[in-house]
């Protein structure tokens, strides 16, 4: 085979690795880090792709655009916290009917507001070629995207004193407590950036990927189970997974077919999680 | 695998029940006369589903409004299948055994139109499918008011081969509508001497192309032919043209715009792209625009009209003026009036029943994506025959048959 042809694949693959990467990390902080299955994380995305959407049309610049959907999407997640899922926490199955039932009430919102279809953004018109063939330049700038976005969450997470106090928070609460921590207040922030982090990555994808109300739901699928593969390495866990697993199942596509593409995703989880009970991340010495 | 077993028996069980009471006579107590809607009005394939019941409800209100039918007013009971192939089958019983109903109009997908199919034609009751499809259906209680893959892709194909070239690469969704679509493609391309140099299929939950460009760029079509469908696929056509492959390579499609995907893609992405359908908002037809009015009327002028909405019309009228033909709502009259050549003057112009296909000959659009989220019409192909449907298929001979012919 070619050598334009292996590159191609090779960095498209990566644009779709990136996607994965950027739909997952939001789901990583408020699943994977505060054990909350969040049903409505899809829509949460799909907020961050509307508010990106509407503030580009009312004529702000994309990046700020972008910007502000995380922003309003983190200030809605906050608000969700606060009135539903800060009484549900360490009850998963609770949790997982009331993020249910708030995917539905947010679909159908966006149903009657928007309705079935809006115009979109659009991708800019700009390609770089490799060989013969060409790529979207938006698609590469989304794989700096998902590095940054990464390596962002990773440092607040890790570096900052708010994040030492949110992993804290959630691994021992009454410790936590016990020392000064003002725990509520801390898991309604950590919430709220994994809502932003979900509404960043809306913003991120709505001009390739067009807002429509069940936009999210293409995506959460598989980023659950990138957070499932990852285990208790939250972060740095679903980055590798999600990564892995898009990359494979998007050059598997290229050769293939799409579908065999999709089964090798699933296949590829379902033997990863028997050979790794725990997630691949089980023994990982890293903290997130 | 056990519950799968269990459902099935309990669906066959279910449906012979309903044949047995379909038997009663099936008027409402009220005096009014019962139809059943199934579409998706919510999910993915809403897209087209809301305008497919919007289209029903104006036509039943229009038929009302002129004293409905034998004097009776028409009721619609609606169910929300939810862009789910379960829904389908549950609630086309539900119509059936609990609300009573004399005809149903629904589905959007072939795969819930064969859901649906079997279950009518147990229950002997008309069933009208109001949607492009990728055509062959045979069936004494099914009425299809869409366009056939023989009616829409025949014109397409040649226009694009004038247009582009003979070398083809097919874009489809990965169930029997993209298959068999597909299969269309193969025949006619190699019927005018040209060539398919690709295909793939895709999930209705795909949303990112990359793959499948890359496939189009190492296959170096002159035209790709893409059915997108559902909200998902949508996507393509913008990935298509960031990918920088419009400019050298055509794209065509069935069903691009029939769930407004023109509005929704960009400008840049949407621009030149060529359609063919049986309607078009923008068409100029004596009664699209009197029809554009009393549905912007009911439902405002934020969206297009689309296709299947005008096909959901259609059959509503045409169903109402057989009921009047046969006097009675009985299915087998009313299907022997569907079947004496029926013709309705609808949004898209004359559209009139085969009798032996129970396709409609209506006319056939092709146009062009314009950077106004609308389409510019290129030709008109007048009162197109459903050719292949109304070759293989004859139900007037044969009144038992119930399936659908694929090409070879």
């Amino acid at each position: 085979m070619e050598w334009d042809y292996l590159t191609i694949v090779a960095v498209s693959s990566l644009t779709s690795a990136a996607v994965l990467i950027i739909a997952s990390l939001g789901l990583a902080v408020i699943f994977g880090l505060m054990g909350v299955i969040n049903l409505a994380h899809g829509e949460f995305i799909m907020i961050g792709a509307y508010t990106a959407l509407m503030t580009t049309r009312a004529g702000l610049p994309l990046f700020m655009a972008i910007a502000l959907a995380a922003l309003i999407t983190a200030l809605f997640g906050a608000i969700v916290e606060r009135l539903v899922i800060r009484y549900l926490y360490g009850r998963l199955l609770d949790t997982l009917l009331a993020t249910w039932g708030l995917s539905l009430v947010l679909y159908q919102t966006a149903v009657l507001l928007f309705g079935s279809t809006t115009p979109g953004i659009g991708l800019p018109i700009a390609s770089v070629a490799i060989g013969r063939y060409s790529i979207s330049a938006y698609f590469l700038f989304l794989i700096a995207a998902a590095l940054v976005m990464l390596a962002i969450t990773y440092l607040i997470l890790t570096r900052t004193i708010y994040g030492m106090m949110a992993r804290a928070s959630i691994q021992d609460r009454e410790t936590a407590a016990a020392i000064g921590i003002e725990t509520g207040r801390i898991n309604t922030l950590t919430f709220a950036f994994g809502a932003g982090l979900a509404g960043l990555a809306g913003g991120l994808l709505v001009p390739a990927f067009p807002a429509t109300p069940g936009m999210g739901i293409a995506f959460v699928a598989k980023a659950f189970l990138a957070v499932v593969v990852a285990g208790p390495v939250t972060l740095t866990g679903t980055a590798v997974a999600a990564g892995a697993l898009g990359w494979v199942a998007s050059a598997t596509a290229s050769y293939l077919s799409t579908v065999i593409g999709d089964i090798i995703f699933f296949v590829a989880t379902i033997l990863l999680l028997r050979a790794f009970r725990n997630g691949i991340s089980d023994r990982w010495r890293l903290k997130l | 695998m056990l519950s799968y077993l269990c459902s099935r028996r309990k669906i066959a069980a279910l449906s012979i029940a309903a044949g047995l009471l379909m038997s009663l006579p099936a008027l409402a107590a009220d005096g009014t006369i019962k139809i059943g809607s199934l579409h998706d009005l919510t999910g993915g394939l809403n897209i087209y589903g809301i305008q497919q019941a919007q289209g029903l409800k104006l036509a039943v209100n229009d038929i009302n409004s002129e004293g409905g039918v034998l004097g009776k007013q028409i009721e619609i009971v609606e169910y929300d299948t939810q862009s789910e192939l379960s829904k389908y089958t549950q609630y086309a019983n539900t119509l059936l055994l609990k609300d009573k109903v004399v005809a149903v109009f629904g589905g959007l997908t072939s795969a819930s139109r064969e859901a649906i199919r079997p279950i009518m034609h147990r229950a002997k009751i008309p069933y009208f499918y109001n949607s492009l499809y990728e055509g062959g259906v045979c069936d004494r209680y099914n009425f299809i008011t869409g366009a056939s893959a023989s009616q829409q892709l025949g014109v397409l194909l040649e226009w694009a081969a004038e247009n582009y070239g003979k070398k083809f690469y097919i874009m489809a969704p990965d169930y029997n509508f993209g298959t068999i679509a597909a299969t269309w493609i193969h025949k006619y391309a190699k019927e005018m001497g040209g060539e398919v140099v690709g295909e793939d299929f895709l999930p209705l939950s795909a949303s990112d192309f990359g793959p499948t460009l890359r496939k189009i760029q190492q296959s170096q079509p002159d035209v790709v032919v893409a059915l997108p469908v559902g909200a998902n696929q949508t996507g393509f056509m913008e990935q298509f043209a960031a990918a920088g492959l419009k400019e050298k390579i055509g794209i065509v499609s069935t069903n691009y715009g029939s769930g407004n995907q023109q509005v929704v893609v960009s400008p840049d992405a949407g621009e030149g792209v060529i359609a063919s359908q049986e309607y078009f908002h923008w068409i100029d037809e004596p009664k699209n625009e009197e029809f554009k009015k009393i549905w912007q009327a009911a439902y405002g002028d934020k969206e297009p009209i689309i296709s299947e909405a005008v096909d959901a019309w259609n059959a509503a009228h045409l169903w109402a003026m057989a009921v009047e033909k046969a006097g009675t709502t009985d299915a087998e009259p009313v299907i022997d009036a569907l079947e004496s050549g029926l013709s309705f003057e609808g949004p898209n112009g004359n559209v009139a029943f085969q009798p032996g296909s129970h396709h409609l000959k209506q006319n056939i659009y092709i146009v062009r994506g314009n950077r106004e989220h609308g389409f510019d019409v290129v030709k008109v192909f007048k009162s197109v025959a459903p050719t292949y449907e109304d070759e293989v298929c004859d139900l007037t001979k044969d009144k038992t048959i119930s399936k659908q012919f694929v090409p070879e």
